[in-house]
């Protein structure tokens, strides 16, 4: 799932937890889950190495990603 | 004569010698010499190719300045003009295969240089300039060729504010088609490093100046689409001179920008550098480094808003459990009164029944100073006279108990 759509997801929970209706076992999975996608939206931000790459496609339409150094 | 142009001496493949031997008004010349007799008269082609040659012969290529009149665009793709100024003027011609290099076709009185070779053509003895390159004084003909370009993508509605898409709030892969050795990708790597290190960079490679930039910047962009793990791409190189940064006007490369699967930056050159590429792109940065800036958020403000989000989160998970604890509450509040009423309803119920129960018992009627006899052994009510057998004993039973009686032996 990219981080915007992490992001959005988890928009989605706390409005879902926000409004009526919500049996409080469901509210408690989604918290959960709402928990898990800030771990690993967090994650993405703070251990993850952006890379520079240079993109390629082969004759035959095949992509393949260089790093380069710049 | 004005012959200083150029510096050529005429081509050593000259026919005949039509400037004479000298200047006298009945030059004396040989019988044999050609065009000096009514005998020796040579053809209308001779004369015209002697002159081309000549000509050319005597004029490099050079630059000349006038105004445009007469312009004509042949069928066939040729452009046809006259330069000329208050006193003279010179027929000009530009080959299709020349118009390549200059930007747009000039406007009619537009003050013009032209660069090119003069020649005579033959089929009609006249003298043209075979013009090569053409520019208007100041930047007339860019302008004019962005201009047109401009009015089309507009016509089709391709510049039109709402087709602009929204730039990705947080994107983790950025694209961007550049050259890989150009100071623009030097600029964006030293941003996306500054602000948001956890993003990556994609580059599609592209000759950016010169006659294939268009057609590679056209493609790079078509290949990272195909790609398509980006969120957002960057299309841009670094500053240069007006002719340099040309690709970036091109229709083509416009057309690429605005099928582009993912919202495009452009960032082409310098602030005041405004191409085609930056009316038709979701987003203009005027340097490829504040394309970059617009491209990614601080990784500091990202880590803020997951802090905000998480705080959110607690909330309305507490917020929830409050209010399933007062559900509660004012459920076993609701359960507590509805078992009150129930009691009272019962109660009221038997109470009624009691009521009715009560005035249908024959003890009532006992009650009001009746008696009935029952046989003692059976309990059987004895309503009739035959019932009663002479000295039978038998029960009598009144309002506070049984009284035990025996009939008597006569009537």
């Amino acid at each position: 799932m990219s981080y915007e759509k992490r992001v959005e997801r988890l928009r989605e929970i706390v409005a879902d937890l926000e409004g009526d209706g919500l049996p409080l076992d469901k509210a408690l999975k989604l918290f959960e889950e709402g928990i898990e996608i800030l771990r690993l939206a967090s994650d993405e931000l703070t251990s993850a190495e952006g890379r520079v790459q240079l993109l390629i496609e082969s004759a035959e339409g095949v992509f393949e990603t260089r790093e380069i150094d710049v | 004569m004005r012959r200083s142009y150029g510096s050529r001496v005429p081509r050593s493949g000259v026919e005949f010698d039509l400037f004479g031997s000298g200047s006298g008004a009945t030059p004396i010349v040989a019988p044999a010499t050609p065009g000096s007799s009514p005998e020796t008269a040579i053809p209308v082609a001779s004369l015209t190719e002697t002159a081309r040659a000549v000509i050319e012969g005597s004029f490099s290529p050079l630059w000349v300045r006038g105004e445009v009149s007469d312009f004509k665009r042949h069928r066939n793709g040729h452009w046809y003009f006259c330069l000329r100024d208050a006193s003279a003027q010179v027929r000009c011609v530009v080959w299709s295969r020349s118009q390549r290099g200059i930007p747009a076709s000039p406007d009619e009185g537009m003050e013009v240089t032209a660069f090119g070779q003069l020649t005579v053509y033959s089929a009609r003895g006249e003298m043209h300039l075979n013009v090569t390159a053409l520019d208007a004084i100041g930047d007339g003909l860019w302008r004019k060729a962005m201009e047109e370009t401009r009015m089309r993508l507009d016509r089709e509605g391709l510049l039109a504010p709402e087709r602009k898409r929204a730039l990705p709030s947080a994107p983790t892969r950025v694209g961007m088609v550049t050259s890989p050795d150009g100071a623009a990708l030097r600029d964006v790597i030293s941003v996306i490093r500054r602000r948001a290190p956890h993003v990556s960079l994609v580059v599609s490679a592209a000759t950016v100046q010169g006659p294939g930039a268009p057609a590679e910047i056209v493609a790079a962009i078509q290949r990272i689409c195909r790609f398509g793990e980006i969120d957002v791409l960057i299309v841009g190189r670094g500053g240069g001179a007006r002719e340099d940064l040309w690709a970036f006007n091109s229709e083509a490369v416009a057309r690429a920008i605005a099928d582009s699967t993912v919202p495009v930056i452009s960032g082409v050159g310098h602030e005041i550098d405004v191409t085609i590429a930056d009316l038709i792109a979701d987003h203009r940065a005027a340097t490829p480094s504040a394309a970059a800036e617009a491209a990614v958020p601080m990784r500091s403000d990202l880590l803020a808003a997951l802090r905000d989000m998480s705080d959110e989160l607690c909330a309305s998970l507490a917020e929830r459990a409050s209010r399933a604890r007062s559900d509660l509450e004012s459920g076993a509040m609701a359960l507590r009164r509805a078992a009150s009423i129930d009691a009272e309803r019962r109660r009221a119920a038997i109470s009624a029944t009691a009521g009715r129960l009560n005035a249908l018992s024959p003890l009532a009627t006992l009650a009001r100073g009746y008696a009935v006899a029952r046989d003692p052994v059976s309990r059987a009510t004895l309503a009739s006279v035959a019932d009663f057998k002479p000295g039978a004993p038998f029960t009598l039973t009144l309002r506070d108990g049984d009284v035990a009686a025996r009939v008597a032996d006569k009537p």
